[in-house]
Parts: C-alpha cells; structure tokens; sequence
C-alpha cells in the first residue's frame, strides 16, 4: 500500500527533498550549529523534518512505515526560517533515537571496550548460571552472546587442571581443552543434527558460561588436599552446571529426543568434574 | 518491491535505522539456506545464478550440516531399543531393525563414551591395583595418556574396521552392504563395553579376564551373526569369522592397555 505509494509519487519530490536537504544544510549550516553538537555528522540535520513531511525519507526506525506525503515538502523545507524555530525542541530526541543508539565503538578508549566486554560477560553469567527469572525463557537468556566468556572459563579451567597436575602438565591442559572447545561444538552440531532449533554461537557461548561452577570446583580443589571435600564438591558443581545447561538445551530439540541432546552434555561435564577429581 | 528495495538502499545508509538492516540481514542467509537444502526451489537454468549453482550445491553440501540430519533422525526410544538389541547377540536382526533408517548418532555417542569410561576405568583400576600393592596412593599419578590412546583406538576401530568391511563386500558383491548401516552396527557393538569398563575396575584379575572376554565374545557373535545375514548365500565364512576376531582382539587390547 505504501509501497505502491512510495512508489510512483513520491519517488521524484522525495529525491527532491534530499537535494533540498543538502541545500538546506549548506545553507541553514549557520543557523543550525547553535544547538547541535558542531561534530554531529551532515545527517544529523534530520531535524528538518521536524515538520512531519519529511519523516517518510529520513526517518527514525519507528517511523518508516508511514506513508509519505511528499507534496509540500520542497515548498516547505526550502524557507529555512522555519529551522531554527523548531529545531532545539526536537534536535535531542531524534538524535538520541537515531544517533545516540549506536555508540561510536571505534574511537572510544580501549580501557571503554574492556569495560564494556567485561560487564557484558558477567551479565550474561549472571543469566545463565544464576536462578533468576530470566530462566523461565531460556532462548532469550543469551541473545547478546559473546565469546570471551567462554573462552576465558574454557582456558582458566585448563590452566587450573594443568597447575594441579603432579605429571604430563601441558598434556592435561591440551586434552582439558580439546574436550571442552571441541566438544563445545560437537555438543552444539549434535542438537543441530537431531534437527533442533539453536544459534550455533549462542550454543557455544552458553555451554562457555555453564562451565562457571566447574570453574569454581576446580580453583577450590587445586588448594585442598582433603580427597572427601572434592568428592562432595565436585558433584554440587556438576549438577549446578547440569543444571544451568538443561533448560536451554532441552528446549531447543522436540521433546521425544531430550534425552539424546542432553546426554552428551551431561557426558562432557561428568567427564571434565572426573578430570577435576583424579588429577591431584 | 522497489519501495522496498528502496527503504533498505536509503535506511542502510544511515546510523539511525538499524532494525530495517537487521531484517533485511535475517532474510538473506535464510533463503540462502533452503535454496542450498533443497535445489528445487529455484528451476537451474532459469538465472545467470541458476546456471552454475547446482554443481556448486553437491559439493558445498558436503559442508552443510543439513546434509547430515538423516543420519541422526532418531528418538530416544528408538536409540534405546537399538542399544537393547544390540546386546541380544544371537537375534542377528540387527539390521532389519536399522533399515529403513540407520543412524549415526549411537554409534557417535557410544564410541566418545566409551572413550571416556575407558580413560576413567583405567586410571580408576591402575590405583586401585597400586593401592593394594603398596598401600599408599603415593606412587599413582593420573594418566592422560589414556585419553589419547582411546580416543586413537575407539574412533580408529569404529571407522575404519567397517570401511575396510563395506569395501570388501562390494568387492565380493554384496550389494545390500551399505557403509552407514555397517557403520551403524560396529558402532552400537561396542556398546556392551560400557558397563564392561566398569566391572573391570574391580581388582581382581580373575573377574577381568571373565568379563573382557564374555563381552568380547557377545560382541563379536552380535556382529557375526548380523553379517551372516548379508552372506547368506556366498561363502564368504571367512569375512564372518575374521569380522569376530577383530571384536574379540578389540577385548583383548582394552584390558591389556588399559587394565593390564
């Protein structure tokens, strides 16, 4: 509908709009630095269209399925005494919705992106290992996945088995890794072979931070010595990896072969919290 | 369409209309997809793309894991009833069971298990014998060496002993052979090694050897019997009986390697 709309009309006045649009900015350049951001990009003149006509052609997300309507744009936008009038209004909330969404990653500081990634990681921890109610809707749990995650529990828990062995050290690193990296993705192909529904990165990433409690059984047992305190403590950290890794898995295969998807995760961390166990 | 085209040509170039991209993102490798699952969507010939896609189809889906899902097309009831079958070595209908869908998920499972249960088993056995030996732990070290060694034995064993088998019977001219379903059963053979590995953590050198070799023994005749079935008709013993000799050396090793 406004397709056909969009189509045909307008097609030439709203071209016509973007070259009034850059008329404008050369022109209206003065009138307009007031209020903005002098560094703000060309676009974020947008604001002209802070009269409704123009939304249809620069429009923030939420407005785009409006139908246009283009007639009495060039006459309107080309006197730009109405710019100035209107534009400290309205300037902050397009540019917040259309600009400010998407902070500029690039020439932030880096001590920024670390921060970033760092809380990020420890969100996404806290939804996936901790009881929240998030859990109710385990595919939303990590729709922001990331792989540092992972790779710094997979990694530290290689390190911590490598560190606590007597013998072979680098070789319990390489065989700790190789099951948990590998059998991350083996583990994620399995549910996509038994024809379930699963993002292969969000897998990997959740099956990452479900490591967390091993993680944790592992640092604890590298400073005991007490045989007894790691055969009760191990299984906790088990069964609360287990259980963090259940409910994600099992949701995304039909339900007569949960057992076939969950069986092999289960296998991995019996096998790594056996690794923990043995190696003294 | 050209609207739209347009909308997400003009959206595209702007910071603030991310959702339209994201959109127009989630469209793309999704019709991708089905046109590499299934050819027949778009008629070859019909498009400059159309031309050359299809030869690049058959070899890329070689990559593809859609390629695969029949093979692990099974519920767990039916996983279940083939590991139960598996250990009922005189039926010899194992593949009657498997024929209309041979999966490879046991076999995949069943051999990583076993890997594991072996490396575990082993350790758990050669401190226990140490253990009774000197009476102190302090001589025994975790081998992870074990893993190596049972990884290299268990997925070597499971893939190439039934290759080197499906070659032979089209050699001799058994077409019913096919490799996914002699893959199938090899794999679901080793099955009864599990709780074997467990039982031969017990100290005992006597109950070791009783039970590798009554598992080695089930084993094998399950694997014999079921190609007896395939060589009904041809003299082909031979392949029958050296197919339970490789089982039974495959006990044979496990408890020396890994018990001994």
């Amino acid at each position: 509908m406004a397709m056909s709309h969009n189509d045909s009309v307008p097609l030439h006045p709203s071209s016509q709009s973007d070259i009034d649009e850059i008329e404008n900015l050369i022109n209206a350049a003065p009138a307009t630095v007031l209020p903005a951001r002098p560094q703000s990009p060309p676009r974020a003149s947008i604001p002209v269209s802070s009269s409704p006509f123009i939304q249809s052609n620069i429009p923030p997300p939420s407005f785009h399925n409006k139908p246009p309507i283009p007639p009495p744009i060039s006459s309107v936008s080309v006197s730009p005494a109405v710019l100035p009038v209107t534009d400290p209004n309205v300037r902050p909330t397009v540019s917040a919705e259309g600009f400010g969404s998407a902070p500029n990653t690039l020439t932030e500081p880096v001590w920024d992106t670390v921060k970033r990634d760092l809380s990020r990681i420890i969100s996404n921890l806290k939804l996936v290992v901790f009881p929240n109610p998030f859990r109710e809707d385990p595919g939303k749990a990590l729709r922001d996945w990331d792989l540092w995650g992972p790779f710094f529990f997979i990694v530290f828990l290689g390190l911590v088995l490598s560190w606590s062995a007597s013998v072979r050290k680098s070789e319990v690193f390489a065989v700790a890794f190789a099951v948990l990296a590998a059998g991350a993705i083996i583990l994620t192909l399995n549910v996509l072979l038994l024809g379930g529904h699963i993002i292969f990165f969000q897998s990997l990433s959740l099956l990452g931070y479900c490591l967390f409690p091993l993680d944790i059984g592992a640092l604890v047992c590298m400073f005991t010595s007490s045989v007894l305190l790691k055969v009760i403590l191990v299984p906790i950290t088990l069964a609360w990896s287990s259980w963090a890794a259940y409910p994600f898995m099992s949701a995304a295969v039909s339900p007569r072969r949960k057992a076939l998807a969950l069986y092999p995760v289960f296998l991995m961390y019996v096998s790594v919290g056996f690794l923990i166990i043995a190696i003294d | 369409m050209e609207g739209g085209g347009y909308g997400a040509l003009s959206s595209n170039q702007f910071l603030g209309s991310v959702p339209a991209v994201v959109i127009n993102d989630e469209k793309t490798p999704l019709t991708g997809e089905s046109s590499r699952a299934d050819p027949r969507t778009f008629p070859p010939g019909t498009s400059y793309d159309g031309a050359d896609r299809p030869a690049g189809n058959s070899w890329a889906a070689v990559f593809s894991v859609s390629s695969y899902t029949p093979y692990f097309n099974v519920d767990t009831d039916i996983v279940a009833d083939r590991i139960i079958s598996s250990i009922n070595s005189f039926r010899g209908d194992f593949f009657g069971k498997i024929d209309a869908n041979p999966d490879l998920y046991g076999p995949v499972w069943i051999s990583t298990t076993l890997i594991f249960m072996l490396a575990f088993a082993g350790n758990i056995a050669s401190y226990l014998i140490q253990n009774k030996k000197t009476s102190t732990d302090l001589a025994w070290k975790f081998d992870v060496s074990y893993f190596n060694l049972a990884a290299f034995v268990i997925y070597g064993y499971t893939v190439v002993i039934p290759t080197g088998f499906y070659f032979l019977f089209q050699y001799f001219g058994v077409a019913a052979a096919s490799l996914v379903r002699l893959w199938c059963m090899w794999g679901y053979s080793l099955f009864i090694f599990i709780p074997c590995s467990l039982l031969m953590v017990i100290p005992v050198t006597m109950i070791r050897w009783l039970v590798i070799i009554v598992a080695g023994a089930s084993s094998g005749t399950f694997i014999a019997m079921n190609l007896k079935t395939y060589t009904e008709e041809r003299d082909l013993i031979v392949m029958v009986a050296s197919a339970f000799l490789l089982q039974f050396a495959l006990a044979l090793f496990i408890e020396i390697y890994f018990f001994g």
